[in-house]
């Protein structure tokens, strides 16, 4: 059973994916607004403000819907970053596609300049990439620029003819016209953003740990960017009494410039490298990369921020640094106030108040370890192993029954564990009942569900192989060395949360750091938890590459420049023969490449235009999306007059204060921060879209197999089908 | 409706996934499916064909044992013309140059749409299936000519340029593994014993037959056959076995004493891979626990790890090498799926070119040519051929007139954006132009380029609107 889903003038397949992807339009920039999902059935609802969330909510029963998830879900799974761009371009492009058709441009034709037009986008956008190594190594070309100390200059060059209508370059005339009408429903970020300010409790209590974990070098240079490093009481003074002024002042983006904790956190986080050799590459921690790769969850970037410092001491004792993502964690504590989050050593995990009596007994005192990948069980057996369904087993004594068999397992596994001197298991799968109370009795700590990789870098730290079963058990699989404690607050006090207590356990040599989230609104943890990975990866993203883009749509305005450009050759050569060898399947359309050439271009692009403009109004700088649209085109045209528009783009950038499209709502002459973008998420997103976009336009036909086309058959829309 | 789904461009997956009740049908689809199961490629081809046939012959209603004795005779004017030195549409291919090679696998590439490709994706590509095919050719030819094998490692959810071919075998292993793979237990320096198993290892009694076994209380079985395992386990390390690899698991405690003891164990690496391993070390895959004699066991040169795209794999490397690995890479699950079958079918298709190294043109000027071949035979077909078969000049000439037709339907096929499709007077090629021309135009003007790109509009062709009343040629 088939139904074609293709009609010239209304690609059904198309208009879905279009309607689907633009419940994402919310979802894009730095402000994002929530959206509740709310099953009607269960009544059960999600909050979500992420398009990875928000399609895995969905009950996505079309085909396009399951291929536009797929996607997602890909681009999840690799970059944890560039989920929204992803769904927003697809909507944008498909709709961009269907005007294509309306204007009756051959399919093949579409295909083949879309997927010329974004590779040659892709090769010239190379041109604004910025190395993370030039970013630290003193060089002025793109130095972090902070807000001179008066409003004064900057407000006259306003004035100046010619600038004055530059508003979209000049975040400036933003604060002015944006801080006396900010709405906080539009900003909900502003609503959570205290640990934004300039104090975050949550250094402190790095410190506090870092200080008990032994791992602070007394010495240290004080890395860039650390915000925090003023002595403490201090600061929180100057927190408390930014507090009373306006709501707010909450926010870093909407301080009023002259402040003087301003000031104060200028000179620390801003002190621009004075050279290559004060500023070592070594001893640099990303704080402003990170901070430029935040795109508005700087609380979560902060915490990014905190472990790398958390893993560069660690590291500063082995050698080489390098940021691992693989052994970051997350534990999340719900109830608690957000301000409670924090980064710490170890691994951070929550126990009953059973085993929190036997972490009391244990705390202190160097513990032995034993790590078990699989279940801790009398039925359990490896992946692989088949029970055989026909041995019975009789027995001559009538008294020996089956239960009997587990005490006598329990009894067996305990013997070795005290034989080994275990008194900390972690355990990958579940672990029997009885022998969780057995152990408890005999102050044997066993933690389970525990992940594969938090095993893993427990054998590696403590240089032991993980075991499947207990009787494998020898001198090479008990490690030693291992510390477990209660985790505490900043005051140093221990909490219980919802009947669990966190606990951290902790290893010589082991490089573990959890991130611990709180937030006090339960639902909003998964937007907390999906927030704080996507900053990590951004940043273990941009090192990878070795390199970042100018942000703040500074690459989207090269490709609109690069596709009006080739916009117009193509116009120029519509005349002369065409070059031919173009990859298609019928050979008349290079004929007719240049007729159409000019309006596939111009789809393409609208697709990043309709991204810019989205931005731009979702950053609540522009009004509409056709004041930020007018912005954009005069942007373009002046970067058609100057000859190079990767030259004037970077310029724009490298002014500093003057952030193409404003992102993060950076621009805050206190800290202007960089806005940078990851490299390969952004173009791969970008070609995931357009070839999800392109994939949908060249199926013509759906096939439904399996047995539930029969249910099919009795609905509305059978008329369609055609049978096989 | 909620289940999975695919994209695809290839008939193979589309027929293994329709569920068909109609009889002719599955004739159709069984005869199509045999046909991809041989050639690998051509599926889509063959039915189109086969349909346009059916649907063609009908239309002219003669008797059917007069349509099947004459479609046979075409059919065999067909490959005779097609085997002869003189046939127009056929090129050869050759094993100097990579051109024409590379040219027939781009274009088993290029006609899949679903695997999304773009052009230096594609290119990429191509050059990686023939890298890996030449790699898979003997360096000596005795008489019995054996390709090695070309082993696609799968790589998901990655960019399409990061794919790559090694010689030897990779086989995915887990990060924490690689800490502890070395060193290897050599008995040379250039030789590392090996030892594959077919067998699980994994403990368990699955293979114990019918019937109920009746087991005393306080006998384990698990326990002898971990006690069966861990003796096999010190004969490998007697044998100086460096690693041992199984198609399906390796019980924990078996895996610990071998690693205990340095030697690296591989398990579940599925049953694809037995035979390319086998090839490779010359190894006899191990099919019982007390069979094990030294002769089972193969023989590497050396062992190396990989980290490739943020995988790791250990790299095989064997005395002399006929299998390699193509490490696939492409962004989802599904376009890989789509791209995989791609390449295989590439490469079967390189297969068969050294069986017969000849090349059809592609583009659709084949059928093209073949079709205005059978009209003008129709015309040219001497008397006492027709009287063999018992039939009239005229309705051979209908039957091949539906024949031709048939062909060219094929042909048109190709052209999916409403284009027309004119034909030339003098080879018989297929060129495509927009529709909806002036009739009083210049051809000329309007025509570019033949489907294969060997003809172009700079040579006067004498056109003609494909299935038009026209007289036959010689093409």
């Amino acid at each position: 059973m088939a139904f074609r889903n293709v009609n010239r003038r209304c690609h059904m397949g198309l208009q879905q994916l279009s309607s689907l992807a633009s419940i994402g339009r919310t979802l894009l920039g730095p402000v994002k607004s929530y959206k509740f999902i709310v099953d009607v059935n269960t009544s059960e609802s999600v909050l979500t403000c992420s398009a990875v969330r928000l399609l895995e909510s969905l009950d996505l029963t079309s085909a396009v819907g399951q291929l536009l998830n797929e996607t997602i879900q890909a681009q999840n799974k690799d970059y944890k970053t560039g989920m929204t761009t992803l769904l927003f371009l697809v909507g944008a492009w498909s709709s961009a596609v269907l005007e294509c058709l309306q204007q009756n441009v051959p399919f093949s034709l579409i295909v083949s300049v879309m997927s010329e037009g974004l590779n040659s986008c892709s090769e010239k956008i190379q041109c604004l990439q910025l190395s993370v190594d030039d970013l630290y190594k003193g060089s002025d070309s793109v130095p972090m620029h902070f807000g001179s100390s008066s409003l004064g200059p900057q407000i006259i060059e306003n004035k100046t003819p010619g600038i004055e209508s530059n508003s979209f370059l000049n975040p400036l005339v933003h604060i002015l016209k944006e801080v006396p009408v900010s709405k906080e429903e539009s900003v909900p970020e502003g609503l959570h953003s205290h640990q934004a300010s300039p104090c975050d409790p949550h250094n402190r209590y790095l410190n506090s740990h870092l200080c008990t974990a032994d791992y602070r070098t007394p010495s240290l240079v004080e890395p860039v960017g650390n915000k925090t490093m003023p002595v403490l009481p201090g600061s929180s003074l100057i927190a408390s009494s930014c507090n009373k002024r306006t709501r707010l002042t909450h926010s870093r983006y909407f301080n009023t410039p002259g402040k003087s904790h301003c000031s104060l956190q200028v000179d620390n986080f801003g002190g621009p490298p004075t050279g290559p050799a004060a500023c070592p590459y070594e001893f640099n921690d990303f704080g402003q990369l990170a901070m430029a790769l935040s795109h508005g969850n700087q609380s979560s970037m902060k915490l990014v921020h905190d472990i790398v410092r958390c893993q560069q001491q660690v590291a500063d004792h082995t050698g080489s640094f390098q940021f691992n993502i693989a052994e970051v964690l997350t534990c999340c504590l719900p109830g608690l106030a957000e301000h409670y989050s924090c980064v710490c050593p170890g691994y951070i995990t929550l126990v009953s108040p059973e085993k929190a009596t036997v972490t009391k007994k244990l705390q202190d005192r160097p513990l032995q370890i034993l790590l078990v990948d699989g279940d801790l069980t009398e039925k359990y057996r490896h992946l692989g192993f088949n029970r055989p369904s026909n041995v019975r087993i009789i027995s001559e004594n009538v008294g020996l029954q089956e239960s009997n068999s587990e005490s006598l397992w329990i009894n067996y596994v305990l013997d070795i564990l005290i034989q080994a001197k275990v008194n900390l298991v972690l355990v990958k799968g579940n672990v029997c009942e009885s022998l969780m109370e057995r152990c408890i009795l005999n102050n044997i700590l066993i933690i389970n569900p525990v992940t594969h990789n938090v095993l893993l870098a427990f054998g590696k730290g403590t240089g032991i192989q993980l075991v499947t079963y207990l009787s494998q058990v020898n001198s090479h699989c008990v490690g030693s060395g291992v510390w477990v404690d209660f985790w505490r607050t900043g005051d140093l006090s221990t909490m219980e949360l919802d009947n669990k207590v966190p606990i951290s356990i902790k290893a010589e040599g082991i490089h573990l750091v959890t991130a611990v989230l709180s937030s006090t609104v339960t639902s909003k943890m998964q937007v907390i938890e999906d927030r704080f990975w996507t900053c990590a990866y951004r940043l273990h993203h941009a090192l990878t590459d070795q390199k970042v883009f100018p942000g703040g749509g500074a690459v989207e305005l090269l490709c609109l420049s690069h596709l009006k450009k080739l916009e117009e050759q193509s116009l120029k050569q519509a005349d002369d023969k065409p070059s031919g060898d173009f990859y298609m399947s019928s050979c008349w359309l290079t004929k007719s490449f240049t007729q159409y050439k000019p309006v596939v271009l111009k789809a393409l692009a609208s697709g990043w235009h309709q991204y810019l403009s989205r931005v731009m109004c979702n950053t609540a700088h522009y009004a509409s999306e056709f004041e930020a649209s007018t912005s954009i085109e005069h942007h373009l045209k002046k970067a058609a007059d100057c000859g190079s528009p990767s030259a004037y783009i970077l310029k724009e950038f490298n002014k500093g204060d003057k952030v193409m499209v404003d992102f993060g709502l950076l621009t805050k002459r206190e800290e202007a921060v960089k806005v940078y973008d990851n490299v390969t998420p952004k173009v791969e997103a970008w070609r995931r879209a357009l070839d999800l976009v392109l994939l949908v336009l060249q199926t013509d036909a759906e096939i439904i197999t399996g047995p539930k086309r029969n249910q099919l058959l009795n609905s509305h829309g059978s008329s369609e089908f055609i049978f096989l | 409706m909620g289940g999975y789904v695919r994209t695809t461009s290839q008939s193979s997956a589309l027929l293994g996934g329709l569920s068909i009740t109609h009889p002719v049908l599955k004739v159709l689809t069984a005869s199509v499916q045999n046909h991809i199961s041989r050639f690998s490629d051509c599926g889509l081809f063959t039915a189109i064909l086969c349909c346009s046939l059916v649907e063609n012959f009908q239309r002219i209603n003669f008797a059917a044992c007069t349509v099947t004795k004459i479609s046979r005779h075409l059919l065999s004017l067909c490959t005779d013309y097609l085997k002869s030195e003189a046939c127009g549409c056929r090129i050869s291919v050759d094993f100097d140059s990579i051109k024409t090679l590379l040219s027939l696998v781009h274009s088993v590439l290029a006609s899949k749409p679903a695997c999304m490709l773009n052009k230096t994706e594609a290119n990429h590509l191509s050059t990686l299936v023939l890298k890996a095919f030449l790699l898979t050719i003997p360096h000596t030819v005795e008489t019995n000519v054996v390709l090695g094998k070309c082993v696609i490692v799968p790589v998901k959810d990655k960019r399409v340029m990061d794919s790559t071919v090694f010689p030897g075998l990779l086989i995915e292993i887990p990060e924490s593994q690689l800490a502890r793979t070395f060193p290897v237990i050599r008995v040379s320096s250039s030789t590392i014993k090996m030892a594959l198993f077919c067998i699980s290892l994994s403990g368990d009694l699955s293979n114990i037959g019918e019937g109920t076994v009746i087991v005393h209380h306080g006998i384990s079985l698990e326990v002898a056959v971990l006690d069966q395992l861990l003796n096999l386990g010190k004969q490998l390390i007697n044998d100086q076995v460096g690693l041992v690899v199984c198609q399906k698991v390796i019980h924990p405690s078996l895996k610990q004493y071998l690693e205990e003891h340095r030697v690296i164990t591989i398990d579940r690496v599925g049953v694809s891979m037995m035979e390319p391993l086998s090839q490779l070390t010359g190894s006899q895959p191990i099919a019982a626990l007390h069979s094990v004699s030294p002769t089972c066991y193969g023989s590497l040169k050396d062992l190396r790890t990989e980290s490739f795209v943020s995988k790791n794999f250990l790299h095989l490397i064997p005395n002399d090498t006929l299998v390699c690995s193509l490490i696939l890479c492409n962004r989802n699950e599904m376009a890989w799926d789509e791209l995989k079958l791609a390449c295989q079918t590439a490469e079967h298709v390189l297969q068969l070119t050294i069986k017969q190294p000849l090349a059809l043109l592609g583009g659709g000027c084949t059928e093209t040519h073949l079709a205005s071949y059978i009209r003008h035979k129709s015309f040219t077909l001497p008397a006492s051929v027709l009287k063999a078969i018992d039939c009239s000049r005229t309705q051979y000439q209908l039957v091949a007139d539906a024949f031709s037709r048939s062909l060219e339907c094929v042909a048109c096929c190709l052209e999916h954006d409403d284009g027309e499709i004119l034909t030339d007077m003098v080879y018989g090629h297929f060129w495509s132009v927009q529709s909806g021309f002036p009739s009083d135009c210049n051809w000329s003007d309007l025509v570019l380029k033949c489907g294969c790109g060997i003809c172009s509009n700079q040579q006067n062709l004498n056109w003609t609107v494909l299935q038009s009343q026209c007289i036959p040629f010689t093409p």
